[in-house]
């Protein structure tokens, strides 16, 4: 059995209200981190080697240590909480059932950062966890814990949550500041990167709520104990959030040394596919990240066992690996169409981007026409040829991540299971009937040249 | 003439409160969202054009966000609004049936209002319930697990409320 960090306490009886959590010992890091210097506090964050739970897995310690600290100009902490990555729905988890350990985090983390007003940016459909957050902040604030001089250490902090209105670009934390400021979510270029000038043109850093969350072991137990848990640079737990054909969707709290083999099939976690089914596929990581056909995702190219960690899921790169992303875990069984599901990622892409950059904004509309296209049996092979063209001049093009994390599900698809889209080319009556199915069970690889 | 109620303009007042001097604009969202509550489910140019002015910004910038983030309605819909969730991990769950079914059920099209003005059916892109496929937004909250047989319970929920 995983240790747990984050859930340990998730099944206690009441345990969203503040009497409950802090009897379980909730905000003990508060009440350390405030007897700490704030640099003191960074480094035990480092120390942790905590990489951000958002997505790209950048360490956390080392973006909190860019912050920019000028005299006299404020600096920000802000929460994304504007959880969209298709198959991911572990922030929400957290903020809906425990909301005070992401509470708790953020008032070490400002403290931290010498943030006094910080912000969570929760996505506008999360409406009732918004009351459930805002409820949260108002037992926190009665206790002490925020305000002015909390517990008397003269820190004084306010949070406020701010509902995003639908916008995964939102999500992109460039966007994310845009829209706090109350404007479109359009991506700015990088540089200057928020610790130097974010939200209002202030030094800020935007953190995952996860990421947050993590601070609170962090501080309790030390950096050091926290990088004991895990391989490599993969240490703590990361939740991973299961969803698709698996018999136990949910939020699983794993140390990062199982197998995805263990993940799938032992009944600790998914519990295996429904119906006595194979395992087609799987997108390891959150719908941007590339689609792995069962043979390479249970097992490296080198043969090995794929491990649930940020190393392992992408050895081999792109052309025989994935991401660990933001751990949205997305499992398609033997009877479901890649094409399709492929379809369905681009169509939500196209709608996604905020049409800045024309390399995304034209071309996830073209990929998306395509692609149902192909699934309708209206298709060419010369098609598949022009996707692969059309996502390459997407990748690497755009003022922010939303293109290449267009065009990788497109490119994977078609790098792994190009002969299920040339057998919708080929039969072109069967394509909505008819499922490609097991066929494509550990087939071989194609990587196209061009 | 369009005015808040004193509550919401308590509330809009508040909400201000949160950002540095001279930075309300960054209430646009949160207020537009008071605002479609209160202004019957809708943005009406009128209705923008007051934000406008309670934020003292142009209104072209509410205009401009308003037509960016999805869950702005800048057409009437009906008094219920059933936003399904399409994206991949919804549609392995059978998500396109569900929409099928709402879609014979109530005899409107996706984007449509029933005649008598009570349902809107919207497609959305993935609202971060994957695990609880198939889903869609119902109001404040979420419907989850949805079947046929949800579906019809959700539509009976509401002729009994407006009743």
């Amino acid at each position: 059995m995983a240790r747990k960090l984050l859930l340990e306490k998730a099944h206690v009886e009441g345990i969203r209200h503040y009497d409950v959590y802090r009897r379980e010992g909730g905000y003990r890091s508060v009440e350390k981190a405030l007897k700490m210097q704030p640099a003191d506090i960074v480094e035990e964050v480092k120390k942790s080697g905590l990489r951000g739970r958002g997505g790209a897995g950048f360490p956390t310690g080392m973006k909190w240590s860019f912050l920019a600290k000028p005299d006299g100009i404020p600096r920000y902490l802000v929460c994304n909480a504007d959880e969209s990555e298709p198959g991911t729905f572990k922030d929400r988890y957290l903020m809906e059932f425990i909301p005070h350990i992401l509470i708790e985090g953020m008032i070490v983390s400002s403290y931290a950062l010498g943030s006094n007003s910080s912000y969570i940016y929760i996505r506008g459909e999360y409406d009732w966890i918004t009351d459930i957050l805002e409820a949260a902040i108002t037992e926190a604030k009665q206790n002490g814990w925020l305000g002015k001089n909390i517990q008397g250490s003269g820190f004084d902090m306010e949070l406020y949550v701010q509902r995003g209105a639908g916008a995964y670009i939102c999500g992109e934390e460039t966007a994310l500041l845009e829209s706090l400021e109350g404007k479109r979510g359009n991506p700015r270029i990088k540089p200057p990167f928020p610790a130097i000038k974010g939200l209002w043109g202030c030094p800020t850093v935007v953190n995952n709520v996860e990421t947050l969350a993590a601070v609170v072991p962090i501080i309790n137990e030390g950096g050091d104990e926290y990088a004991k848990i895990g391989v490599g640079r993969s240490t703590g737990t990361k939740l991973i959030s299961a969803c698709g054909n698996i018999n136990k969707p949910g939020i699983y709290e794993i140390d990062m040394t199982i197998s995805v083999e263990e993940f799938i099939y032992s009944d600790e976690y998914c519990g295996g596919i429904p119906n006595g089914k194979k395992i087609k596929a799987c997108i390891p990581g959150g719908s941007s990240v590339p689609i792995l056909p069962a043979n390479l995702l249970l097992t490296t190219a080198k043969g090995e066992k794929r491990l649930m960690n940020y190393e392992s899921l992408s050895d081999g790169g792109f052309a025989t690996g994935s991401m660990m992303g933001s751990g949205g875990f997305i499992v398609l069984d033997e009877d479901q169409c890649v094409v399709r599901h492929t379809y369905s990622l681009a169509r939500f892409y196209r709608h996604e981007s905020c049409g800045q950059c024309s390399p995304c904004r034209e071309g996830t509309g073209w990929m998306e026409k395509i692609l149902l296209n192909i699934e309708k049996g209206k298709g060419k092979m010369s098609d598949i040829d022009l996707l692969w063209d059309i996502q390459s001049k997407i990748e690497g093009n755009t003022i922010c991540p939303l293109g290449d994390a267009a065009a990788w599900p497109v490119a994977a698809a078609i790098r792994h299971f190009r002969d299920e889209f040339e057998w919708h080319v080929n039969n072109p009556e069967k394509c909505l009937t008819e499922n490609f199915g097991l066929r494509h069970y550990a087939d071989p690889i194609h990587v196209p040249t061009n | 003439m369009i005015q808040f109620k004193e509550t919401s303009l308590k509330k809009v007042a508040e909400i201000i409160a949160r950002y540095p001097e001279g930075k309300q604009k960054s209430a646009l969202l949160p207020v537009l969202h008071l605002a479609q509550v209160e202004f019957g489910g809708w943005l009406d140019v009128p209705v923008m054009d007051y934000v406008a002015t309670l934020l003292k910004i142009e209104p072209i910038e509410v205009y401009e966000v308003a037509s960016f983030y999805s869950m702005y309605n800048l057409k009437p819909v009906g008094k219920f609004l059933f936003e399904v969730c399409q994206t991949g991990p919804c549609m392995l769950n059978g998500s396109d049936n569900i929409i099928d079914y709402i879609k014979q059920k109530l005899n409107i099209g996706v984007g449509e209002t029933t005649t008598d003005g009570m349902f809107t059916l919207k497609t959305v892109e993935c609202l971060g319930a994957c695990g609880y496929a198939p889903m869609m937004q119902f109001g404040k909250t979420y419907r989850e697990h949805l079947t046929k047989e949800k579906v019809d319970a959700i539509i009976e929920e509401c002729r009994a409320k407006a009743n």
